[in-house]
């Protein structure tokens, strides 16, 4: 046990933890990732060559990525 | 440049989950002091003066031990010794020691000795801030409570009778120390006393106790020897349910990318109270509840949450039980919850709550990277006849790649048990999320609301492990398509 955990709180008062994306906007911004996402992968899927990769495959993976988590959140899934 | 450098930090240590899996717990987690097996505590203290308060208000009993030491040895002394019997050990819990004319002093430590399992008395020590010089004296209040130690004498009745506890003490506090002067006095919830134990008065009275509305007075006893003990027992009604919990479960999930705080408890719950003679009336129950609506049947608990609370739930084995009541405003968050049943003495009801909460209102950025959160320990029902638990584990789920954990808690540290910091893998984890375990027992709802301050370290590269993993998972299935549609698949003609 730390005891001064108890003075660190008390003068740490004006820092509270904000995330990056509220509550309230987490199913817009997970939602509209993930549609994003899914619209380059249909893109890809259409022409399959190697540049589509980092061209759609990257971005779409980033937005699936972000989305995924965000919409585990707006669910109620807090991860 | 920076969040190129925190991305390549962040796949090192996918790489190498070791690496973020090195946590650590400062401080002793079991406070404990270990004597040879032939210790005998030293006779170097006289209690002066002592008042023993025992409060029977609520299901469990309380005791307030008010004295006066004085050092009878020749050289200053520290370390005051509080015999119990090996059943009481058991069931005694919440330690707490103040200074009764200066209540700022801190730097009491009371520890449980351990030095021979099979004798019948055990003692907790208590180690003064500054050693007491000869002869000198020091007013010490010291608090603790029983649980378990009330029983139902009927200890079957009927669903509509008063119920009666039986609690047995001692008339002079147990001490090892000889004792001056003292009196013990016993509060009771109400007048409704039908037997006491009596015994012989001293000085100008005839018999004790004194009795006065609703609390007895043994004493005051002129000097008692160490060790001395008078059994008396006392018998009141109590038309209130023994609430007594054995196991609470409480864990706290705390989210960087939800922004979120979540809580769930899992409680299995007893009424200690007496039986049931006959079979339960659900008639005669609805009937007594607009006649009388007194009972030692638990009907509902109150939760007054901390503002902000959100998206409160309750549950049992069977699934939701949709008999709750949740208000959450800007004044107040309060679970008001009826359980399935009335539940009657020797019933068990186990049940599950849980509600979320933002994070703002309980974490805080320390510096940098380091997180201080603050939470209450133990957020239990608010019972007008209180509510006793015999373990509690609290977990404190911290993010995934949390590390240096630190803690500290306002409740007893000799009511702790155990701590462990370890990790458990949810949804989207890969080495799993750093679990701050803190068991502890014996405490009831007085220490609700009590602090459990966590500190942690938490990285951005840490943080950006769950999104990551997604991304490398999708990148490979994206070339995997592309190189599956390179593949010449069709039959070649010869």
């Amino acid at each position: 046990m730390d005891s001064q955990l108890r003075e660190i709180w008390a003068t740490a008062p004006g820092t509270p933890f904000l995330p990056t994306v509220g509550k309230g906007t987490q199913f817009t911004v997970g939602f509209s990732l993930l549609l994003f996402g899914v619209a380059l992968f249909g893109g890809f899927a259409l022409n399959r060559s190697f540049i589509n990769i980092p061209l759609l495959g990257v971005p779409a993976s980033l937005a699936l990525a972000v989305g995924t988590v965000y919409m585990f959140c707006a669910v109620g899934v807090y991860v | 440049m920076k969040s190129i450098a925190a991305c390549a930090a962040a796949l090192l240590a996918l790489i190498s989950p070791i690496v973020t899996a090195d946590t650590n717990v400062a401080g002793p987690s079991v406070s404990k002091v270990t004597l040879p097996s032939t210790f005998k505590p030293p006779q170097v203290f006289k209690n002066a003066n002592l008042v023993h308060v025992i409060s029977l208000e609520k299901n469990f009993a309380k005791e307030q031990i008010n004295v006066v030491v004085e050092n009878d040895s020749k050289e200053p002394q520290d370390e005051y010794f509080l015999p119990f019997t090996s059943q009481q050990m058991e069931r005694v819990g919440g330690f707490e020691v103040k200074d009764r004319k200066d209540p700022s002093l801190t730097g009491f430590v009371v520890e449980a000795v351990e030095y021979d399992p099979l004798s019948d008395t055990q003692y907790y020590r208590i180690r003064l801030p500054t050693p007491l010089p000869l002869k000198a004296q020091q007013t010490i209040g010291i608090s603790y409570h029983y649980l378990q130690a009330l029983t139902p004498l009927p200890a079957a009745i009927e669903q509509s009778d008063k119920q009666y506890l039986v609690y047995a003490f001692s008339a002079y506090c147990p001490s090892i120390y000889t004792t001056v002067k003292q009196k013990t006095e016993v509060k009771l919830p109400g007048s409704d006393i039908p037997e006491y134990t009596k015994i012989a008065g001293s000085g100008d009275v005839k018999e004790f106790p004194q009795k006065s509305g609703a609390k007895l007075t043994y004493g005051p006893f002129p000097e008692v020897p160490a060790g001395a003990v008078s059994p008396v027992k006392v018998r009141y009604e109590f038309t209130k349910p023994v609430s007594h919990v054995t196991l609470l479960e409480r864990d706290v999930e705390v989210s960087h990318w939800g922004g979120n705080i979540a809580f769930e408890e899992r409680y299995t719950l007893y009424n200690q109270g007496a039986n049931l003679s006959s079979l339960f009336n659900r008639v005669k129950w609805a009937q007594s509840q607009y006649f009388n609506p007194n009972s030692y049947a638990l009907k509902e608990m109150k939760f007054p949450l901390r503002i902000g609370s959100t998206d409160a739930y309750f549950t049992d084995v069977v699934g939701n039980v949709s008999t709750s009541r949740f208000r959450s405003n800007k004044k107040e968050a309060s679970l008001d919850i009826k359980p399935r049943y009335p539940i009657f003495g020797g019933w068990k009801y186990p049940f599950t709550i849980g509600w979320n909460a933002d994070a703002k209102y309980f974490l805080r950025q320390k510096t940098g990277d380091s997180y201080i959160l603050n939470i209450p320990f133990l957020e239990g029902p608010k019972q007008p006849e209180g509510f006793g638990y015999e373990q509690v584990h609290v977990r404190v789920l911290l993010p995934e790649g949390a590390e240096n954990v630190n803690f500290y808690t306002s409740i007893p540290e000799s009511s702790i048990t155990e701590v462990v910091v370890d990790q458990q893998k949810t949804y989207l984890d890969t080495i799993g999320r750093t679990v701050l375990t803190i068991k502890a027992r014996n405490l009831h709802d007085d220490f609700r609301d009590r602090d459990l301050i966590v500190s942690y370290d938490y990285t951005f590269a840490a943080s950006l492990r769950k999104p990551l993993v997604i991304f490398g998972s999708m990148m490979s299935l994206f070339v995997g398509i592309w190189f599956l549609s390179k593949l010449d698949v069709n039959l070649s003609s010869k």
